[in-house]
């Protein structure tokens, strides 16, 4: 299948943090959970990808094109969604579709005011009258609305109630159908890469950690809950990392089959993406 | 482009309203026979232009302006042309109302007045527009304010150090020339002046990191 996005060494130096060759691929039809804590990498990693910030190394492929030779070719393209990025908060959802209709050569006024009323949106407000589910919806609409291939979605859920989460997260399941178009979605709110994402890349401290199927990860990957007595059987190669709470051990292991079978220990959880980071980040070898 | 210079325009709208009733009271003054104001819509409306660079700033547009298609190409040159164009809208506006109060109250209009009136208010708006973008660009608008205000003061304090010591009768003679051409060297000096200020934006926009 072929690749929506490439992006290989990526690097990029700031006095106090630094991205280290970071490099993922998302494929087509596809939708890419990237994961990691607070000031991991990810916004970053993605203004890389839009070239928004300078001086980084590696390269950036979309569609098959450089991200930067081919700029305005691929943000034709491209459907965006940043965190506390937008229009200046005077304006109302009606002047932004008078000025994205002469900005994007495929803007499509009647699907924006379609996803405007579905979302119950007012046309003539200043944004600065909207809550932050409001303006996060008109964020989502905006990007949406003229046709992309490729979203790029930095926290496009934080600030929806569960409802409108839901509502959003069946739009973009909806906008992948054609197999033609993906989605890289950043989020905090694990629950819903869950439900959505087909890969999840997990970034800290400036690396990728993992970026693997999202299926691989919760069916294999599991969490073995033990006492200490249990956890001083087990060999070290035979788990990721651990976690000492105050009555157990928390295991992280990458194949939870072959572990329950070497070590006969019953409690092995299924994994969450939450566990995930948190043992990834808080636990230890 | 054209999307770029509507959001700039559009951005201005909830500032009709202050426009209108500078455009009244000058209208007032005017019937008074007070016509020597007809300067402050047009120097008005670059103050509001100045002010939408806030409510970028604060909205972070400049980043989400670089995600759209010729984003990063398109937004200073935008910004410079919707400020140009409320500009001359507005040196219109306020030459029209002269004229036609002159016309209707006073019979009488003094066209190389009404002429030399467009051209300093057109050269003092453009000029401010000038120098003030590229540091509201590099220092952002709130930082820029006081940098200007640094700079006005200086200009007047070296200026009346200069008026003890200089001649100023000798040098108003050799500019006399200025009363025959100025009507076409100011506006050649002016467009010069704008695009070195629009070079120095765009080149200061492009290097940022957002």
């Amino acid at each position: 299948m072929e690749n929506i996005l490439e992006v290989k060494n990526l690097s990029k130096k700031y006095k106090d943090f630094e991205l280290k060759n970071i490099s993922f691929n998302l494929k087509k039809g596809m939708i890419m959970g990237f994961i990691g804590e607070n000031g991991a990498g990810k916004t970053t990693t993605i203004k890389a990808i839009l070239d928004i910030i300078k001086n980084y190394k590696g390269e950036i492929k979309i569609f098959g094109l450089d991200n930067k030779k081919d700029e305005k070719n691929i943000k034709e393209d491209i459907g965006v969604v940043l965190d506390d990025i937008f229009f200046p908060e005077i304006l109302t959802p009606f002047d932004i579709n008078s000025i994205m209709k002469d900005s994007h050569k495929k803007w499509d006024s009647d699907l924006y005011f379609k996803y405007l009323t579905d979302f119950s949106l007012p046309k003539k407000n200043q944004i600065k009258t909207f809550s932050k589910g409001m303006r996060k919806k008109l964020e989502i609409a905006t990007a949406l609305a003229h046709h992309p291939k490729l979203l790029i979605l930095d926290e496009p859920t934080s600030g929806l109630d569960p409802i409108a989460r839901n509502e959003v997260i069946d739009i973009f399941q909806e906008f992948i159908q054609n197999e033609e178009c993906s989605i890289l979605l950043s989020s905090h709110i694990t629950t819903d890469l869950e439900h959505i994402a087909d890969y999840i890349t997990f970034i800290n401290n400036g690396e990728i950690l993992l970026s693997k199927t999202c299926d691989e990860l919760l069916d294999q990957y599991g969490i073995v809950k033990c006492h200490e007595t249990d956890f001083k059987k087990i060999e070290k190669r035979d788990y990721i990392k651990y976690k000492k709470n105050k009555y157990e051990y928390e295991i992280l292991v990458e194949n939870k089959k072959e572990f329950k079978n070497k070590y006969h220990i019953p409690t092995i959880d299924k994994l969450t993406l939450e566990d995930l980071m948190v043992l990834m980040i808080k636990g230890v070898k | 482009m054209i999307g770029f210079i509507k959001k700039d325009l559009l951005m201005i709208k909830s500032n009709i309203k202050t426009l209108c009733i500078i455009m009244f009271v000058y209208i007032f003054l005017a019937y008074q026979g007070q016509m020597d104001f007809s300067f402050i819509l047009p120097f008005m409306s670059v103050i509001i232009m100045i002010s939408t660079f806030a409510y970028d700033s604060y909205n972070k547009w400049d980043a989400y302006a670089c995600c759209l298609p010729n984003g990063k190409q398109n937004s200073v040159k935008a910004k410079y042309i919707a400020t140009l164009l409320l500009i001359i809208m507005t040196t219109i506006i306020m030459m029209i109302i002269t004229i036609v109060i002159s016309y209707v109250y006073q019979n009488k209009i003094d066209i190389n007045a009404v002429l030399e009136s467009i051209v300093v208010t057109l050269g003092s708006t453009i000029f401010l527009q000038s120098i003030m973008y590229p540091p509201i660009y590099k220092f952002g608008v709130e930082k820029a304010r006081i940098g200007i205000f640094v700079i006005v003061f200086g200009i007047a304090i070296i200026g009346s150090f200069l008026y003890k010591y200089i001649d100023f009768k000798s040098i108003s003679s050799s500019l006399a020339f200025l009363n025959d051409y100025g009507i076409i060297i100011i506006p050649i000096i002016l467009v010069i002046t704008l695009y070195i200020s629009y070079k120095i934006s765009e080149t200061i926009y492009l290097k940022k990191e957002y």
